[in-house]
C-alpha cells in the first residue's frame, strides 16, 4: 500500500516534467516556418529508419551494367558510332545481303532489315545463343546445348543436332552445305537436310570456323587447336591437323584466301598464316582478343577485352583509340558493312543518374543513392548520441553551478572558458592523432567540447529561477538540494533543455561530416562525409557532380530542418515572442538560431 | 571595477586559461601516446639508435622533468623540431598562419562588410517576402557545409567554366623573397577568390542575422521614439541612430570569428589546397609529425583565446555599462 502510494506520489512529480515536454512540439507546430523544419526532419528520419528498403542496392557492391551494343564500320573506312541495341550482351553478328542477324545471352536475338532499326526478339528457349549465321535466305542461330535454330517462315524451328555440346560458331557456305563448331571438339556438317557429327578427333573446345570457298576452311580452338579443313577433290571431309607453338585458347579465325589468314586468342595472341605454316606475331596488344576479320587483302582488324582494336596492314599491328573501354565479343564484315559487337558485363562506373541508379555510381560502380540513404543514418545516430551527450553534460553543469553559485559557479564557468579555447575540428583531428579513427571519437570530440555553450544558458535560466517564490518555499519547507533540483528546478529548464537539444544536433551533424570528409571517420561506415572524401580522393568529384551534390544537399537539408526548429522554439527561452513575430526578439537570439562558432 | 582592472583581470585569466590548455595538451600527448617517437622509428633501427632518437626528443626523461622542459620551450618559443621536415617547427608555422590569415581576413572582412548592411536591409522590411527569403537563405548559407560549397564552386567556376584556379595560393613555380611579396600580385588575387568566396558566404549569415535582430531591437526604444517625434527622416533614423547602436554586437563577433577562423576552416583550406595552418595539421596527423600537429594547435588555441579577449575587451570599450556590470557575458 505505502510502496503504491509512494509510486503515485511520484508520478505526481513528473507530470509537470511530462507537460513541459510535449509543450515544445506544440510550439513547433504553432510556427510555419517550425512545421516545415519538423516535416523535413520527419522524412529524414523515417529514411534513416527504412534505409535497407529504401537502398535499391548494396552500397559496397561494385555493380555491373551488361548490355548489347555494336560499333558500324562507316564510309570512311572507321569504326564509329557506339549505339547499344539492347539490354543482352551480342554473341554474334551475321551480315547478309540486306538484313543482318544478331545472336544474344538469354534467348534473345536481333534482326535488322536494311535501312530499318534493331528489333529485339525473345526466342522461348533460355539459353545463350552463341552464333548466328546467314545466306541469302537461310538464317540460322546457334547456342548453348547443342541447339540450333532455323527461321522458317515467321517462326524459329530446332534442327535436331543429336549433340548437347555449345555450338560456338556457325557458318553457312551455300544452300546445301554449312558447319558449326563447339565444345569438346564438336564439328557438325549440314547438307542441306540435317545436320551429321565430323569426328574432328580433337576433344579440345572448337571456338570459331572460316571459309575461303566451299572446300577449304580453317578451325580453331582451345590450347592453340588449328585445324584446315580441307574438301578438295574428295567427296569425304578431311583433316590436317596443324600444330605450332602457342599453347593459348585461340578464340577466332579470320581466312581470308589461301595465302591469308589470322587467328587470335587470349593474352593478345596473333597467329599469321602465310599459305604453307603458321607463325605467331607480336599485335602490341596486351588484353585478350576475342575476334578478328579481314577487310580486305593487306587490312585486318582484331578486338578484345576492355575496348581493345588493333589493325593489321600486312606488316605490324597497331592500336587504335579506345572507343568505349568495355569488352568487345567479337567482329564481323562483308560487303563493305562490318561491326564490332559485344558487349561482356563491365563495371558501372561513373554513371550519370539513371533509373537504376538514381544518384549515379562512384568510380567503383557503387550505387550512391543507397549510400546517401545509409549515410542519413550515421547523421542521425551521431546527432542524436552527440546531442544527448552534450545536453547531459551541459544541463548538470549548468543546474549544478547556477543552483550553488559562488565557488562551485566560479570552479564550473572557468572550466567553461577554457573549453571555449579549443577550437572543435582542431580538437577532434588531435583526438583521432591520438586514437583510432570511429564515430565515437567524433561524438565525444563534439560531446567533449559544445556543452560549454548548454552549461552558460541552462546555468542563467537557473539563476533566475532559483530566486522565484516557489524554490524558496521549497527550501523553507526543508527539501534538500537534490530535491529542489531535481523535482522543482529540472521541469523548468526542460523546453530549453530541448531547444538545445536541437541546436547540438545540428551541429553534430555539421561536425561528423566535417569531420568524415577530411577523412577522420571510420572507413567502413557510409556516411554523408565519407561519401564526399571518397569522392574527393578518387579525383572524380570534379567532373562527377552526381557524386557530390547529393550528400551536401542531405547535410544542408537536416541541418537547415534543424535550425528551424530550434528558431521556432525560440519563444521557450523568450515568452515575451510569444504572439507574432512583430514583438521584438531579444538580442540572444541571435545565439540560438544558429549553433555557435565552436 | 575600473577599466584598467578589468582589462588586467581578462588578460589573467587568459594566460590561466591557455597554461591550462597547455598542460591538459601534453599530458594527453604522453599518456595516451608513451613513445611519439615509434612513428620515427624505421625498421631495423637497433635498441641502441632507438635510444639515441628518444634521447634527441628528450623522452628518456621522467614525465614531470619532460613537462617542465615543455613549457619552459613554450616560453621561449621553441617549438620543437618537426619529424616530417627535419627542421624547427615555429618559422614553418609562422608561415602557415600567414597564409591562413591571407585567406581569412579578406573573407572575413567582406562577410561582416556585407553582412550588417544586408542585416539592416532584412531590419527594413520586416514582415515582407524579402525578410523570409533573408532569414531562409541566411540559414542555408550556414547549413551547407563549407566543404560541400567549396567543392560547388571548383566544379562550377574551376572545371565547367574554367576560368579560376582552384588550388594553392600561387602558380606553380613561383619565386618571392617574402610573404608580402607573394601576395602582392594578381595571381595571388585569382585564386584568392574562389576560397574567400566560399568562406564569406558561410560567415555572411551570422552578422547578418545579428544585425537584425539588434535592429529590430533597437527600434523599440524609447530614444528611435523620440527621434521619430523630432521628425527625422526614416533613413537617417535607420542609419544614424538604429543602425550605429545595432553594430556593437556584430564587432565582437567578429572579434571572435577571426579567432576561430584560424583553426576552423581547416576544411576549406583541404578542399582548395591552400596551405594554411589547417591543412598543415591535417598532414601533421597523417604523417604522425606530432611535434608539428601539437603546435599547429596550441597556435589555433592560442589566437582563440586571444580574440575572445579581444571581443571581450571590444566590448566593453564599445558598451561601458559591461564594465560596471563587472560581469563578463
Amino acid at each position: 500500500m505505502a510502496a503504491k502510494k509512494g509510486f503515485k506520489e511520484r508520478l505526481k512529480y513528473f507530470k509537470p516534467m511530462l507537460v513541459n515536454l510535449f509543450e515544445p512540439f506544440k510550439i513547433i507546430f504553432r510556427d510555419p516556418l517550425g512545421r516545415i523544419g519538423a516535416i523535413l526532419l520527419s522524412i529524414i528520419i523515417l529514411i534513416a529508419i527504412f534505409a535497407p528498403m529504401l537502398a535499391s542496392h548494396d552500397p559496397n557492391q561494385m555493380n555491373e551494367r551488361i548490355e548489347g551494343s555494336v560499333i558500324p564500320f562507316d564510309e570512311d573506312g572507321e569504326w564509329k558510332n557506339y549505339q547499344v541495341i539492347g539490354q543482352r550482351p551480342l554473341n554474334e553478328v551475321a551480315l547478309g545481303d540486306n538484313y543482318q542477324l544478331a545472336a544474344a545471352d538469354e534467348g534473345y536475338i536481333y534482326l535488322k532489315e536494311l535501312g530499318d532499326d534493331w528489333q529485339e526478339f525473345k526466342l522461348e528457349l533460355n539459353i545463350n545463343f552463341l552464333a548466328a549465321a546467314v545466306y541469302e535466305e537461310l538464317r540460322f542461330v546457334a547456342g548453348e546445348a547443342g541447339i540450333i535454330l532455323r527461321q522458317a517462315a515467321d517462326s524459329w524451328q530446332i534442327m535436331p543436332t543429336n549433340t548437347e555440346e555449345n555450338i560456338n560458331d556457325l557458318i553457312i557456305l551455300n544452300s546445301s552445305q554449312a558447319y558449326a563448331v563447339g565444345d569438346n571438339g564438336l564439328f557438325l556438317s549440314w547438307d542441306g537436310d540435317s545436320w551429321t557429327e565430323i569426328d574432328s578427333s580433337t576433344t579440345r573446345n572448337l571456338r570459331e570456323i572460316s571459309f575461303i570457298n566451299s572446300e577449304d576452311g580453317i578451325i580453331v580452338g582451345d590450347r592453340g587447336t588449328i585445324i584446315h579443313y580441307r574438301d578438295g577433290e574428295l567427296s569425304e571431309p578431311s583433316f590436317r591437323s596443324f600444330m605450332d607453338s602457342t599453347f593459348r585458347d585461340l578464340l577466332a579465325v579470320s581466312y581470308f584466301n589461301e595465302n591469308q589468314a589470322i587467328a587470335v586468342g587470349e593474352r593478345a595472341t596473333v597467329m599469321i598464316y602465310d599459305g604453307q605454316d603458321w607463325y605467331t606475331a607480336d599485335s602490341g596488344a596486351s588484353r585478350s582478343l576475342n575476334g578478328v576479320i579481314h577487310t580486305s587483302e593487306n587490312e585486318a582488324y582484331a578486338v578484345g577485352l576492355r575496348g581493345s582494336i588493333i589493325k593489321y596492314d600486312g606488316e605490324s599491328w597497331q592500336s587504335l583509340d579506345r572507343i568505349t573501354r568495355r569488352d568487345y565479343r567479337g567482329i564481323s564484315f562483308a560487303d563493305d558493312q562490318g561491326y564490332i559487337y559485344g558487349v561482356e558485363p563491365y563495371i558501372n562506373e561513373l554513371a550519370p543518374p539513371s533509373r537504376d541508379h538514381f544518384f549515379g555510381t562512384t568510380h567503383l560502380g557503387r550505387d550512391i543513392w543507397s549510400q546517401v540513404m545509409y549515410g542519413t543514418r550515421t547523421a542521425l545516430m551521431v546527432g542524436i548520441i552527440a546531442a544527448l551527450v552534450v545536453n547531459f553534460i551541459g544541463a548538470t553543469v549548468g543546474l549544478i553551478a547556477g543552483y550553488y553559485r559562488g565557488g562551485v559557479d566560479n570552479f564550473l564557468m572557468r572550466i567553461v572558458d577554457i573549453m571555449y579555447g579549443l577550437p572543435l575540428e582542431p580538437f577532434a583531428i588531435i583526438l583521432v592523432l591520438i586514437f583510432e579513427p570511429s564515430l565515437w571519437i567524433i561524438i565525444m570530440a563534439i560531446g567533449l567540447l559544445t556543452w560549454r555553450t548548454n552549461a552558460r544558458i541552462i546555468r542563467s535560466q537557473v539563476l533566475s529561477l532559483v530566486e522565484r517564490p516557489f524554490i524558496k518555499a521549497a527550501r523553507v519547507a526543508g527539501a534538500s538540494d537534490a530535491r529542489i533540483m531535481l523535482i522543482h528546478i529540472t521541469p523548468n529548464i526542460l523546453p530549453l533543455a530541448f531547444l538545445q537539444l536541437a541546436v547540438a544536433m545540428g551541429y553534430a551533424i555539421t561536425a561528423e561530416a566535417t569531420l568524415s570528409f577530411l577523412g577522420l571517420g571510420p572507413p567502413q561506415i557510409y556516411s554523408w562525409g565519407t561519401i564526399l572524401h571518397s569522392a574527393r580522393l578518387s579525383g572524380a568529384w570534379r567532373t562527377a557532380w552526381w557524386w557530390v551534390i547529393p550528400p551536401g544537399l542531405f547535410i544542408s537539408v537536416t541541418v537547415i530542418s534543424v535550425f528551424l526548429i530550434s528558431r521556432s522554439l525560440e519563444v521557450l527561452t523568450n515568452p515575451r515572442l510569444r504572439g507574432g513575430r512583430d514583438n521584438a526578439p531579444e538580442a540572444e537570439e541571435f545565439e540560438n538560431i544558429l549553433p555557435d562558432e565552436q | 571595477m575600473g577599466k584598467g582592472q578589468y582589462i588586467a583581470k581578462r588578460i589573467i585569466q587568459l594566460i590561466i586559461t591557455f597554461f591550462i590548455i597547455l598542460t591538459i595538451l601534453f599530458f594527453l600527448f604522453r599518456l595516451a601516446l608513451p613513445d611519439p617517437t615509434a612513428a620515427l622509428v624505421m625498421d631495423g633501427l637497433s635498441a641502441e639508435e632507438q635510444a639515441l632518437v628518444r634521447a634527441r626528443f628528450g623522452l628518456d626523461r621522467p614525465l614531470v622533468e619532460q613537462y617542465f622542459i615543455y613549457l619552459r620551450n613554450f616560453l621561449t618559443g621553441e617549438f620543437g623540431i618537426s619529424f616530417h621536415y627535419k627542421s624547427a617547427v615555429f618559422p614553418i608555422l609562422m608561415e602557415k598562419l600567414f597564409n591562413t590569415l591571407a585567406l581569412m581576413l579578406p573573407a572575413i572582412f567582406i562577410s561582416y562588410l556585407i553582412g550588417p548592411l544586408l542585416g539592416v536591409l532584412l531590419s527594413w522590411k520586416r514582415g515582407s517576402n524579402t525578410e523570409f527569403a533573408g532569414i531562409v537563405g541566411g540559414l542555408f548559407l550556414r547549413s551547407a557545409p563549407v566543404f560541400w560549397t567549396g567543392m560547388i564552386f571548383i566544379m562550377i567556376f574551376g572545371i565547367w567554366l574554367g576560368i579560376l584556379p582552384t588550388s594553392g595560393m600561387r602558380t606553380l613555380p613561383y619565386t618571392a623573397t617574402g610573404n608580402f611579396d607573394k601576395i602582392m600580385t594578381l595571381d595571388y588575387l585569382r585564386h584568392l577568390f574562389l576560397p574567400m568566396l566560399t568562406i564569406a558566404l558561410y560567415y555572411l549569415g551570422l552578422p547578418m542575422l545579428i544585425m537584425r535582430n539588434t535592429m529590430l531591437e533597437i527600434m523599440g526604444e524609447d530614444f528611435i521614439e523620440l527621434c521619430q517625434a523630432k521628425g527625422l527622416s526614416e533613413r537617417r533614423i535607420m542609419y544614424k541612430h538604429v543602425a550605429r547602436n545595432a553594430l556593437l554586437p556584430v564587432v565582437t563577433q567578429a572579434a571572435i570569428t577571426i579567432g576561430l577562423a584560424v583553426g576552423g576552416q581547416v576544411v576549406v583550406e583541404v578542399v582548395f589546397s591552400w596551405p594554411g595552418l589547417g591543412r598543415e595539421m591535417i598532414q601533421a596527423v597523417r604523417t604522425s609529425d606530432f611535434p608539428m600537429a601539437q603546435s599547429a594547435f596550441m597556435m589555433m588555441a592560442g589566437l582563440v583565446l586571444i580574440m575572445n579577449t579581444v571581443a571581450d575587451l571590444l566590448y566593453s570599450y564599445l558598451d561601458p555599462r559591461v564594465v560596471l556590470k563587472g560581469g563578463n557575458k
